[in-house]
């Protein structure tokens, strides 16, 4: 089977600054990859290379087998992206926004919007679908964003940190969605910093440290390999990092205005 | 849904965009959703504030242009001399698109969410990049408008329709050019600065931008050479072709009078030549233009802080721990914060350039007088525009701190945050202008900058009464906002002229100078303590 994503020697820098450094993928059809690391480690500059939001790297990024660098933009039309920053035009309503998202992907309108409130619907959020996305709930806004990444049924889905703000029942809705779309063939690239998901619904996971890839495998592969039992411990191993208790007291003590703590 | 008639006028062109490589439905589609942005405002974060009134403020802001556009109509009159009238008639409509396009339209051409929304999706750069400048052409076209409308009207009556036709197509090719021309420009910028150095470049950039717009403007004015009242002449040097207004206006010499003069011919290709030679660079060049702009958004290197200064500076002129906290909390912001450096910090540009100009001009004239001193006076523009947009920030949602904190006195924010503007932007600004005075007036006018900067503080406080009382930083900058009403502006100018003759008027009486000092800071105790003592009362 031909990899979805493949990225060969991918390398990128600001300035001096390294933040991806020589990686290495091969994405196929049908995986949800758990894509972590802590923050800075480059996950982010990794998604906005595969979307062509940030050019002038070193290497190569395939996506459905065409060179990105090449400047056909055709391979967007299958992607749908949930960004960290959660920008959208907030003047809007949720018609206008994702009407306008899904014309944009070569949608007709009347099209994009039937989907568009039937999945608002379906969301528990159809009463807002005609008021403006700045008066919404941080979860409300989840939800539409996560709409309008989906609204073109595409093929490989990049979502940073989606469920931030929204309640629990919509989240197991969505992780069953996300789930399903991948029994369906899809590839869901997906970022996030909560262990418990991601070690959940990943099929595969990825950690990123300092621009480079540090791990790459399945849960199990990866629990035997660093003989550790949750995947936040890997997370922690892996990166460096074991004095978390010692902090906490550390930051406490603060707060209350006392006496550092001996030993850091 | 709402239909735009701009939208409709450029379906006209719709073969042309497609030739470009521009995909016109989506550009139609982009254009649409930003316009209709651009008729809503943004609600603000604070709930209980009143609700503002629904006009838009760029409309009302249009009538003074209109005002100078009456003005440049009676350079129509002038007969016989195309080349004279018509350039003079655009360098000043040049300088006015120019600098609204450097202070007004910087933050679209910037713009970081764009990319993010719109280029994830299968639009490539150089249809999103033909959006933005359309975006900005529509507003810069009635400007363009306002200020050339009565000229045309003019030219109508006087001339018929070639010459109307031909005003028409010039004027909508400077403003391609200068919008092009100010993209470009930004782009350099973008290419050969990064991280967080490219944000204080880039505010820098407009400063020195608004004054080369404004030094450009005056050399131009003053390339003809008067012989008597009937006879203008203008020698042709090989800089004078440099000079746009004079390429657009030359057409005028050509077509309507049938002047073939080889440099005519000439300056009448530049006109169409360059902005289409423009337009073409910015369509190839726009998808460098995009991953440029990404360098905004990076956030390595720190930048060094002067806290322990500003602590200090705050301690000195605050009195309650609240006011403390506003002042240095403003003086961060108006240093930091980028949408707002990119609305104010070409104003501060025009208040170092106009008052300079002025008498170094006259300096090397010879005809320097003591009236020549009260152009200073000019600096105080920066007051009307700093604390007018003081309400507004990129970062307007942070504005909850407002509601949640527990704040005694709203008065207090205002008081810190005009003390903040008033030591960190005013007064360096004016303090560099000033040494320059001193060179050129000697030391006999130490009294009278004493004067002019307590009248700037006091400048600052009216404008702060006159206008409407919005927590600072707490209103999202938009397209069509203006900041100040045409009214208050209006009030704020009056009010500046009647502090400078009142201060010229103190020459004739002795100790003159003495009495007005004490008087203007008598008023701003005054003033100061009514205007937060009042919102302290309504507050209860």
């Amino acid at each position: 089977m031909n990899p979805v994503i493949t990225i060969r020697n991918l390398s990128k820098s600001y300035g001096q600054k390294k933040v991806l450094n020589n990686i290495d993928l091969d994405i196929y059809k049908g995986e949800i990859i758990g894509y972590i690391g802590p923050n800075g480690a480059g996950k982010s500059t990794t998604v906005k290379i595969m979307l062509g939001l940030v050019g002038e790297y070193e290497g190569e990024v395939r996506i459905f087998g065409q060179n990105i660098k090449n400047g056909n933009i055709e391979y967007k039309k299958k992607i749908g992206y949930v960004p960290e920053t959660a920008d959208v035009y907030e003047n809007l309503t949720a018609r206008e926004y994702l009407t306008f998202i899904g014309e944009l992907y070569g949608m007709d309108y009347d099209e994009a919007n039937k989907k568009a409130e039937k999945l608002m619907d379906l969301f528990g959020i159809k009463e807002v679908y005609d008021a403006r996305l700045s008066s919404y709930s941080k979860g409300m806004k989840q939800k539409a964003l996560i709409i309008s990444s989906l609204i073109n049924d595409p093929d490989i889905l990049f979502l940073d940190e989606p469920l931030s703000g929204i309640d629990a029942n919509s989240v197991m809705v969505i992780k069953e969605v996300l789930a399903e779309l991948a029994r369906c063939g899809k590839t869901i690239f997906y970022s996030s910093h909560i262990m418990e998901v991601v070690e959940k619904l990943s099929h595969r996971i990825i950690l990123i440290n300092n621009g480079e890839i540090v791990a790459d495998g399945n849960i199990e592969e990866l629990k035997t390999k660093s003989m550790e039992g949750s995947l936040e411990r890997i997370f922690n191993q892996l990166t460096g990092f074991n004095e978390h208790e010692l902090i906490a007291k550390e930051i406490v003590a603060t707060i209350r205005g006392g006496e550092p703590v001996e030993g850091i | 849904m709402k239909e735009f008639k701009y939208l409709k006028f450029l379906d006209v062109f719709r073969g042309l965009f497609q030739r470009f490589g521009i995909d016109y439905n989506t550009l139609r589609k982009i254009l649409r959703i930003k316009l209709l942005i651009d008729s809503r405002r943004t609600s603000t974060v604070l709930t209980n504030q009143k609700k503002k009134d629904g006009k838009n403020n760029f409309i009302r802001s249009l009538g003074i242009f209109l005002l100078f556009g009456v003005f440049l109509s009676v350079f129509m009159f002038i007969r016989n001399n195309y080349l004279f009238s018509m350039s003079l008639i655009f360098s000043m409509f040049m300088f006015f698109i120019m600098t609204s396009l450097v202070s007004d339209f910087s933050t679209i051409i910037l713009d970081l969410k764009d990319k993010e929304i719109i280029l994830t999706k299968p639009v490539d750069s150089r249809t999103l990049n033909a959006a933005k400048v359309l975006h900005i052409f529509y507003y810069i076209f009635m400007i363009t408008m306002a200020l050339l409308g009565p000229a045309m009207l003019v030219s109508l009556k006087r001339y018929g329709y070639t010459f109307f036709f031909l005003f028409l197509l010039t004027a909508v090719l400077i403003d391609l050019l200068s919008i092009v021309f100010t993209s470009l420009l930004y782009l350099l910028v973008l290419r050969f600065f990064s991280g967080e150095k490219l944000k204080d470049i880039i505010n820098y950039f407009q400063i020195v931008l608004t004054i080369a717009i404004t030094l450009g403007y005056q050399l131009m004015s003053r390339i003809w050479t008067f012989i008597d009242f009937n006879k203008i002449e203008l020698k042709l040097t090989w800089w004078k072709m440099f000079m746009p207004p004079l390429w657009f206006a030359a057409p005028f010499e050509l077509f309507i009078k049938g002047n073939t003069d080889k440099n005519i011919v000439f300056l009448s290709l530049l006109a169409l030549i360059v902005p289409i030679i423009a337009i073409i660079i910015y369509i190839k060049t726009s998808s460098v233009f995009e991953s440029s702009l990404q360098k905004l958004r990076s956030s390595e290197g720190q930048t060094k802080s002067k806290n322990k200064f500003i602590i200090l500076v705050s301690n000195i002129i605050c009195k309650d721990k609240e006011e403390k906290a506003f002042y240095k909390f403003t003086t961060n912001m108006i240093k930091k914060e980028r949408t707002f450096k990119l609305k104010v910090y070409p104003s501060l540009g025009f208040s170092i350039v106009f008052p300079l100009l002025m008498v170094i001009a006259q300096h090397f004239n010879d005809s320097l007088s003591r009236k020549s001193f009260f152009a200073i006076y000019f600096a105080s523009f920066m007051v009307l525009d700093v604390v007018g947009y003081l309400s507004y920030s990129g970062n307007y949602k942070g504005a909850w701190i407002y509601e949640t904190m527990p704040i005694r006195s709203r008065a207090s924010i205002y008081k810190g945050s005009l003390k903040a503007v008033f030591i960190n932007l005013f007064t360096p600004l004016f303090i560099f202008v000033s040494l320059v005075f001193l060179y050129i007036f000697k030391f006999g006018i130490l009294l009278d900058l004493a004067v002019v900067y307590s009248n700037i503080f006091l400048l600052t406080i009216i404008t702060h009464m006159i206008q409407k009382k919005d927590l600072p930083f707490s209103l999202a900058f938009e397209t069509t906002e203006k900041k100040t009403g045409f009214w208050e502006l209006i009030k704020v100018l009056i009010t500046m002229g009647i502090l400078a003759v009142l201060h010229s008027l103190s020459d004739k009486i002795r100790f003159g100078g003495l009495i007005y000092l004490a008087l203007i800071l008598l008023t701003i105790i005054i003033l100061w303590n009514k205007t937060f003592k009042k919102a302290e009362l309504e507050e209860g």
